[in-house]
């Protein structure tokens, strides 16, 4: 495993706001990594240092273990979230020119593209103009385009806005099999359950500030299991017991709130003696949560 | 290089192979010969086929200038002879013409001996063809008419009132060169107007193309591997090798076109065209001058604007020194070298059109050529600095169209 992007207190302002400050994070090969926050919040202007699109105030950028070089953005795949495609142009030549861009040896590029298209399912639209394609199928051609050069480095900016569920999982699945691959990947959403699932490592940003910033695992510990999700029949008194901060009943159904360091093995006993226990669930509090709590300590504070 | 060329290829081929390319290849020539052809007809037609009365006092000088009038087969104009006349008929003439009866009357006072005086009255103005006409059959008839008056015999009156042609030779390097005036004028006048416009399409076609790049949000995957300046260089290259390769085309046709045997039926007399190797040079320098001085214009100003719209709000950049060439037309042409003319023809913006216009009466010193040349050149780098720094932060700008101090700013970002 070898450092892949290394952002050593970055800072970035504009005339009247400030993008980012002192903004460091380190993304390792092999990794999912997850930059969250809301919209607004700097990642996309992370994300344009990152990759020499613009130059940080101050701080620095290290790519592949060297301080950044335009040379090294041949090893970069880079989606952003706008993005855009030539609509007159077909699709087999819009990807061919985007490998040759970046390097690649049109004969090569064309066979790696067929590959991409097979594996996506989009074989039949390649020798169509990208103006008479759907949404959904432009926003895979992009994804292909930047895979196509094989890239070490991946950074999708909100990959899966605007993709139908069953689109959404197969771009997923592949993103996995690039990781496993050894394949860095940043992506950046203001979308928390997505990343739950896929990230390896975090950094939440709020105002051009890191607020959170770990292992997903390490992070997720440092947080209490507080939060029951609770399926029954029968009596429902349980619910005033002593550990119980606050509760929803939406009958046979509850979700409760426990309190600080409260016993929730306490409350299983006393619900099993009084109603009949379908689920009873400890449940790891959010990334979603977790963000609102953190931001909302920075806020207050 | 590599990227910029990359670009270049993909910019000219997508153009070339576009609907716009074919049209405007095949209509632009229709176009222009259609003008021509139109200006052509009107020019012969102007003043033909009038019916005119000639009403004076003096009977014989009335009926020469009707038999001079009539004598211009190319007027093809009925004339009437009302003399001798009474200064009351005058009114009954006015009737006449106010009723569209007649196109016009000459009235002719001769009661002054040797200071007559004509009179043309005509429901419109400005009509220079019939009345040039008119000046001179008046002025030949009075000649003859004074002539017959001293005693010449009228059938020497004939010979003495003969007319003459000028023909115009022009001098070329101490010799005298066969072409006239006029086919040489015609062959520049024509460049220097396809010339502007050529220079205009391709420039702001630059412009739209970096909008439209804006609105699809291209630049933000290309500027991922691409830097903001290879990809300016690439559109303005690949846009002006197609620009090129439509006068190319039109060149290759015009020139089959003129060795075939309609075109010697079509263009003999006054429409002979002459273009001479140095035109056809310079006119390739001035275009590509022309157009890396427009498109970097529009280039920059595009990527400050977000729609094609906000983008036409600028079109009066392009548009003022053009009309401000043509506008100057007759002067420069007439007066190809004073100040004004070799002023105008150094000015940048100018340059391409007035040059050619100047070209179109006689050849401008060589000095002159070069200095007008050096400066479109110097103002080419100049303005591409400026304008490729607003492009680098321009075209990641979105949301309304920035103002003046904003793109200042931009310049002083590095």
């Amino acid at each position: 495993m070898s450092t892949v992007v290394y952002l050593d207190r970055i800072s970035k302002a504009y005339e009247k706001k400030i993008a980012v400050k002192d903004l460091s994070l380190q993304i390792d090969s092999g990794v999912m990594f997850g930059l969250l926050g809301p919209n607004g919040a700097g990642k996309t202007s992370s994300i344009r240092m990152m990759i020499g699109i613009t130059m940080p105030d101050s701080g620095t950028v290290n790519l592949f273990g060297q301080p950044f070089t335009r040379e090294s953005l041949k090893r970069v795949g880079y989606l952003p979230e706008e993005r855009g495609l030539y609509k007159k142009m077909k699709v087999m030549d819009q990807l061919v020119f985007m490998g040759e861009l970046r390097g690649l040896d049109p004969a090569v590029a064309g066979r790696r593209a067929h590959d991409w298209c097979e594996r996506l399912q989009i074989l039949d639209a390649v020798q169509k103009k990208t103006e008479e394609l759907s949404k959904g199928m432009q926003q895979k051609i992009q994804f292909i385009a930047t895979l196509l050069h094989d890239p070490e480095l991946i950074i999708m900016d909100e990959p899966f806005s605007g993709l139908d569920p069953v689109n959404a999982t197969l771009l997923q699945d592949t993103l996995i099999d690039l990781k496993k691959a050894g394949k860095a990947i940043l992506f950046s959403t203001h979308r928390m359950d997505q990343v739950e699932k896929l990230c390896d490592a975090i950094c939440l940003i709020n105002g051009g500030q890191a607020v959170l910033a770990g292992g997903m695992r390490e992070i997720k510990s440092r947080y209490e299991r507080n939060r029951v999700l609770l399926n029954f029949e029968g009596d429902n008194s349980f619910l005033q017991h002593p550990a119980i901060a606050d509760y929803k009943d939406y009958g046979g159904q509850a979700e409760i709130q426990l309190k600080p360091h409260a016993n929730a093995q306490d409350l299983l006993r006393e619900a099993v003696q009084k109603a009949t226990i379908y689920k009873f669930e400890l449940v790891e509090p959010s990334l979603e949560e977790i963000f609102i709590r953190t931001v909302g300590e920075k806020v207050d504070a | 290089m590599r990227d910029t060329l990359l670009i270049a290829k993909r910019e000219y081929l997508e153009q070339v192979r576009g609907k716009a390319f074919k049209i405007t290849t095949i209509l632009i020539p229709l176009l222009f010969v259609a003008l021509v052809g139109v200006m052509t007809l009107a020019s012969r037609n102007s003043g033909v086929g009038k019916h005119l009365v000639v009403a004076s006092s003096d009977a014989a000088l009335a009926n020469r200038v009707r038999d001079q009038l009539v004598s211009d087969k190319d007027a093809r104009a009925t004339v009437d002879v009302d003399a001798p006349v009474a200064g009351t008929e005058r009114q009954a003439l006015l009737t006449k013409v106010d009723q569209k009866d007649l196109d016009g009357f000459l009235w002719l006072d001769t009661s002054a001996p040797d200071a007559a005086k004509a009179t043309y009255e005509s429901r419109s103005a400005g009509d220079y063809a019939t009345e040039s006409r008119l000046q001179s059959a008046v002025n030949h008839a009075l000649v003859a008419e004074r002539l017959v008056a001293r005693g010449i015999p009228s059938n020497e009156v004939e010979a003495l009132t003969q007319r003459v042609d000028v023909d115009t030779v022009q001098i070329k390097n101490g010799k005298e060169t066969e072409s006239s005036s006029l086919s040489t004028f015609w062959a520049a006048y024509a460049m220097s107007f396809l010339l502007s416009f050529t220079v205009i399409m391709y420039g702001m076609n630059v412009g739209r193309s970096v909008i439209q790049e804006k609105t699809s949000r291209i630049f933000e995957v290309m500027l991922s591997t691409v830097k903001a300046s290879d990809m300016l260089a690439g559109k303005l290259i690949g846009i002006g090798a197609v620009g090129l390769t439509q006068l190319a085309i039109w060149a290759v046709a015009a020139a089959l076109f003129a060795s075939s045997a309609l075109a010697t039926t079509l263009l003999s007399g006054e429409f002979k065209v002459a273009v001479s190797t140095p035109q056809i040079i310079l006119f390739i320098l001035y275009f590509i001058l022309g157009y890396a001085l427009y498109s970097t214009l529009f280039a920059g100003l595009a990527a400050t604007c977000d729609t094609e719209q906000e983008l036409q709000q600028y079109t009066p950049l392009a548009a003022v020194p053009i009309w401000l060439s043509f506008g100057m037309i007759t002067f420069i042409v007439t007066n190809p070298n004073s100040i004004w003319s070799v002023a105008i023809s150094m000015f940048p913006p100018c340059a391409p059109i007035t040059m050619f216009l100047r070209l179109a009466s006689q050849f401008p010193p060589l000095w002159q050529i070069v200095l007008s040349l050096g400066l479109m050149a110097l103002s080419v780098v100049v303005l591409l600095w400026i304008s490729s720094r607003i492009y680098r932060v321009g075209i990641l700008m979105y949301g309304k169209r920035a103002t003046l101090p904003e793109i200042v700013r931009w310049l002083r970002y590095s």
